[in-house]
């Protein structure tokens, strides 16, 4: 197998504990057959998400970062991802300005019932991050070494 | 033309009349023709202050600095405390303000216009001057005069002010309690954001290139942090150092405790530093550019808040400073963002 196929990348994936993480269970639990390469970390709303913990994932070795929340009108807490909507754009728009590729950061709108729908984000996600190799732009660690 | 006696006079009568404890302004400091902030607390002191092509610092820092003095004595801040105000600068005591950091009728805004010429940018000047110093600076028209060792030299402000001057969209303080000079708004001498403008026609590769190399070169001497008004937490998330230990702090919480990024000055925590600086500053950065000015080793920090501020601009037509009631930029949202990226 040459290095080429290989890698696997790694995927940290913020999933909002009332929709997306929902969402995930129901890909898991109707045998949806998607990707191992991301890890869910469930917030609360992707409203609380900082740009700190996407910065600090790609700075300790993500190769991409999804984020992933209700859909707008669905927010649990009224208006939380109409604040991250705008959020997470300043995010993409910077690390883009400085000349990260544009797929390594991704948001999705998943709600609860849509466990085919995270399937699918997931398997997109991979297919266009394998192209791009290792992330090593913003990452500490140097991809050989050991992950995280 | 801003008359230095009606500055004086004012720094004067508020301070005889005891309506300010103090007057935050420039005098002439003591290298070469450079101004230097001055902090002015008796009436006679008032004479002392200048104002010049060189009154480049953004002094609403110093009204941070106070708050911080005030609360860490435990002292209610009575008088207002008085401040000569560029268009920069007060945009940035409205920031301030909307943040709740101080209330209106604690501060005492002087403003003073740029009229159209701005401050001056020593880099440039340097050029102009060809090795020779300058040992003062006056405004004349649209023309700076210096005083050099071999005479006087004439030059047109706009080949010698500042970056973010040429770029200011609003060199007078709209937010003011008094105010010297004409107001001149609306004049441009480059378009806003053209620095910004020629650097996003570089492609993806080019730009990081660029960064890369930039950010290499931070030193994390913390300057850009320092100098900046909003930059204004006394424990900074990016910087350890800055977390507070009391005599209780047992030495696991401090192991323990969350590290988002290193301290040392290696790329990958350079970036972050600065793209975490430039993510807080979205929305609150007024391009006073004295992140950049105060950079040892000249990292263009101001493409990186110009980038976050057009953005805010044209995506959500926000403006910082412009108004102290209102909601922050993330802090708000409305129904037409932009949301064609998200999947």
């Amino acid at each position: 197998m040459s290095e080429q196929e290989a890698y696997e990348p790694r995927i940290i994936a913020f999933l909002c504990k009332w929709c997306s993480s929902a969402g995930s269970d129901l890909a898991g639990v109707s045998r949806i057959q998607y990707p191992a390469n991301a890890t869910p970390i469930t917030v609360m709303c992707t409203g609380a998400i900082s740009p700190m913990y996407i910065l600090s994932a790609f700075n300790k070795g993500a190769d991409g970062v999804l984020v992933s929340g209700c859909h707008l009108g669905d927010c649990h807490y009224m208006e939380g991802n109409y604040l991250a909507r705008r959020k997470i754009h300043l995010v993409k728009e910077l690390l883009e300005f400085i000349g990260v590729e544009p797929n390594r950061f991704r948001m999705s709108w998943v709600s609860a019932a849509e466990g085919a729908k995270y399937a699918q984000v997931i398997k997109d996600f991979v297919a266009d991050l394998k192209p791009l190799g290792p992330q090593e732009k913003l990452s500490r660690t140097k991809p050989e070494a050991e992950h995280l | 033309m801003i008359n230095l006696q009606d500055l004086r006079d004012t720094a004067r009568d508020l301070l005889a009349k005891g309506e300010a404890r103090a007057v935050i302004g420039f005098r002439r400091g003591s290298r070469g023709m450079a101004a230097e902030p001055a902090f002015i607390t008796r009436p006679e002191e008032a004479d002392e202050l200048v104002w010049d092509p060189t009154c480049v610092h953004n002094l609403a820092l110093y009204l941070v600095e106070d708050r911080k003095f005030l609360a860490h004595n435990r002292a209610a801040p009575g008088l207002p405390i008085a401040i000569v105000a560029k268009g920069c600068d007060a945009r940035a005591i409205v920031v301030l303000m909307q943040e709740h950091y101080f209330k209106r009728e604690d501060v005492y805004i002087i403003g003073v216009s740029c009229e159209g010429t701005g401050v001056v940018d020593e880099r440039k000047l340097a050029v102009h001057l060809n090795g020779a110093v300058a040992s003062n600076a006056v405004f004349d028209g649209d023309d700076y005069v210096f005083t050099t060792v071999q005479g006087e030299k004439r030059l047109a402000a706009r080949d010698v002010m500042a970056d973010r001057c040429l770029e200011c969209r609003e060199p007078f303080p709209r937010e003011h309690n008094a105010v010297l000079g004409e107001n001149k708004t609306g004049r441009e001498l480059a378009a806003p954001f053209t620095a910004l403008a020629r650097f996003e026609t570089l492609s993806a590769t080019e730009r990081w290139t660029y960064w890369e190399r930039q950010f290499d070169r931070c030193i994390r001497c913390f300057a850009c942090r320092s100098v900046c008004p909003m930059c204004f937490c006394d424990e900074c998330v990016v910087d350890s150092i800055t977390f507070p230990v009391t005599a209780q702090t047992t030495a696991e919480e401090k192991a323990n405790r969350i590290r988002w990024i290193e301290r040392s000055a290696t790329r990958s925590e350079n970036i972050t530093y600065h793209m975490t600086r430039a993510m807080h500053l979205a929305g609150r950065c007024v391009d006073c550019g004295e992140c950049e000015r105060v950079c040892p080793v000249n990292i263009p920090l101001r493409l990186l808040n110009n980038k976050m501020e057009r953005e805010a601009r044209e995506r959500f037509g926000y403006e910082p400073g412009a108004s102290i009631g209102g909601a922050s930029l993330v802090g708000s949202f409305r129904d037409e963002d932009p949301g064609s990226f998200i999947r």
